[in-house]
């Protein structure tokens, strides 16, 4: 009996989830069916503890009648977390083997897909900065999620810099201070206005919209894993076509092609790094 | 494949226990089994590194999307969740920590429960925090065979006791008995 009840809890909530995220697309135009379920039921369910309500569709009632709740529900169930030069290895290994042929374009666009709260955006353009790449390099930083979009805009660290941030951008390969690429004032680092001079932030959401640019670059680390197999092929169809021949795709450390078709569309160029490159039209 | 699949979750004092239980299944032990234990940044390589050494087992360390695979040993990344997503494959998340934990073990064994339903096994070592009691309880509700380790038999006991207060754990055994357990249902199929 007991085995039967939570049969059918289990059921009911997956029909709430369902409705909810359909509510959700005709509501607001955002389409979540993509993402991996197991995720998106727990952050629904933090979602109705954090509102205090009771059922998963009392959700539905709180987004179709109160105007403020849409972007929030959006921005809480989606996720955003990042850090400076997060996956260091990575950035190393751009900064020896995939810059330096970047330079050799006149001048260069870095798409950072997913940004967050813009750490990632900032981590490229120090990187781009030391090797003397920056002053022709516009880094266009895109998110779903408008209000992680306002904070990175700022240049403000959600964080203050700490030892973790300093270790990481060292084990990346740099060999200035940190520090110095932010001003500090009541606590807070702002990265400084040269660099955020080379970043736009714009909205995009990669489930719906086009191509956004194209670009020599594309990162898009920690973002996919929220994606269901199918989405992700999505995604990676977009960073494929947004890249220019040759081009290179940086995905997040624990993610991988392996379970897509991509790992025969786009050459590895490092694993552990997580660096792969657009095959140039003779080699298709 | 066994229709089962085992998940194990430990905190602090579990590592001798889950080689105590790991070294001694067969190479033929055919169950997926998935493990969360908690760790600090500094000792996650040796983790994996330790278990590999000392059972017959494959061991994984799991990617995203990555597939659930039988006579092999499935390790959660440290600073990720670990979700069941189907039966065939996991899902990773950097989500909020759950009990400061991530890998939490409530996330692995609530999504286990839902997916594996009652071909759950799941085991809840010796820990200093309450994560796993809650996705322990999901597993028995859902019919699956949940054990704890012994209060006695472990170094720190708040885990396995916190799942036993909570009435999640339909056994409560010594990791020689839950080496024993493992190793019947594998010789059952």
């Amino acid at each position: 009996m007991d085995k039967q009840d939570t049969e059918l809890t289990l059921k009911t909530e997956n029909l709430e989830i369902e409705l909810l995220i359909t509510a959700i697309r005709e509501k607001t135009g955002y389409d979540l069916s993509g993402y991996a379920k197991a995720s998106i039921k727990r952050r629904i369910k933090q979602l109705v503890v954090d509102e205090n309500v009771i059922h998963i569709s009392d959700l539905i009632a709180k987004l179709l009648h109160s105007p403020q709740s849409e972007s929030h529900f959006i921005n809480s169930l989606t996720v955003n977390v990042s850090e400076l030069f997060r996956h260091p290895l990575s950035f190393l290994q751009l900064r020896e083997s995939v810059l330096p042929y970047l330079a050799s374009f006149p001048r260069r666009d870095v798409w950072v897909a997913g940004c967050s709260t813009g750490e990632e955006a900032y981590s490229m353009a120090i990187l781009l900065e030391e090797v003397g790449l920056l002053k022709n390099t516009q880094i266009h930083a895109t998110d779903i999620n408008t209000d992680v979009l306002k904070q990175a805009k700022t240049g403000v660290l959600s964080k203050a810099l700490n030892k973790g941030d300093a270790a990481r951008y060292q084990a990346s390969g740099g060999t200035a201070s940190l520090s110095n690429y932010f001003s500090t004032a009541y606590n807070k680092n702002k990265l400084s206005q040269f660099l955020l001079d080379h970043i736009s932030f714009s909205h995009h959401n990669i489930l719906q919209d086009q191509v956004f640019c194209s670009a020599q670059l594309v990162l898009c680390r920690n973002v996919m894993i929220y994606f269901d197999i199918e989405t992700q092929c999505h995604a990676l169809t977009l960073f494929n076509n947004s890249l220019v021949q040759n081009g290179y795709l940086v995905i997040g450390e624990k993610e991988s092609l392996i379970n897509t078709p991509f790992s025969g569309f786009l050459k590895t160029i490092d694993e552990p790094a997580k660096i792969y490159q657009r095959k140039s039209l003779d080699n298709v | 494949m066994s229709n089962f699949s085992v998940f194990i979750g430990g905190s602090a004092g579990s590592i001798a226990p889950l080689i105590t239980i790991l070294s001694r299944l067969p190479a033929n032990f055919s169950p997926s089994i998935t493990l969360v234990i908690h760790s600090n940044e500094d000792s996650k390589n040796a983790m994996t590194e330790v278990i590999a050494n000392n059972c017959p087992l494959t061991v994984i360390e799991v990617r995203d999307k990555g597939q659930l695979k039988s006579n092999s040993i499935h390790i959660a990344p440290s600073g990720y969740h670990l979700y069941v997503e189907t039966k065939q494959h996991f899902s990773l998340s950097t989500d909020r920590k759950i009990h400061f934990s991530r890998p939490s073990i409530d996330v692995l064994f609530t999504s286990a429960a839902e997916v594996f339903k009652e071909h759950c096994i799941a085991i809840l070592l010796s820990g200093a925090n309450e994560d796993g009691a809650a996705g322990l309880l999901d597993i028995k509700k859902h019919g699956g065979l949940t054990i704890a380790q012994s209060p006695a038999s472990a170094q720190v006991d708040i885990m396995p006791q916190t799942a036993i207060d909570k009435g999640a754990a339909a056994k409560v055994l010594s990791p020689n008995e839950i080496t024993r357990l493992l190793i019947q249902f594998n010789d059952l199929g």
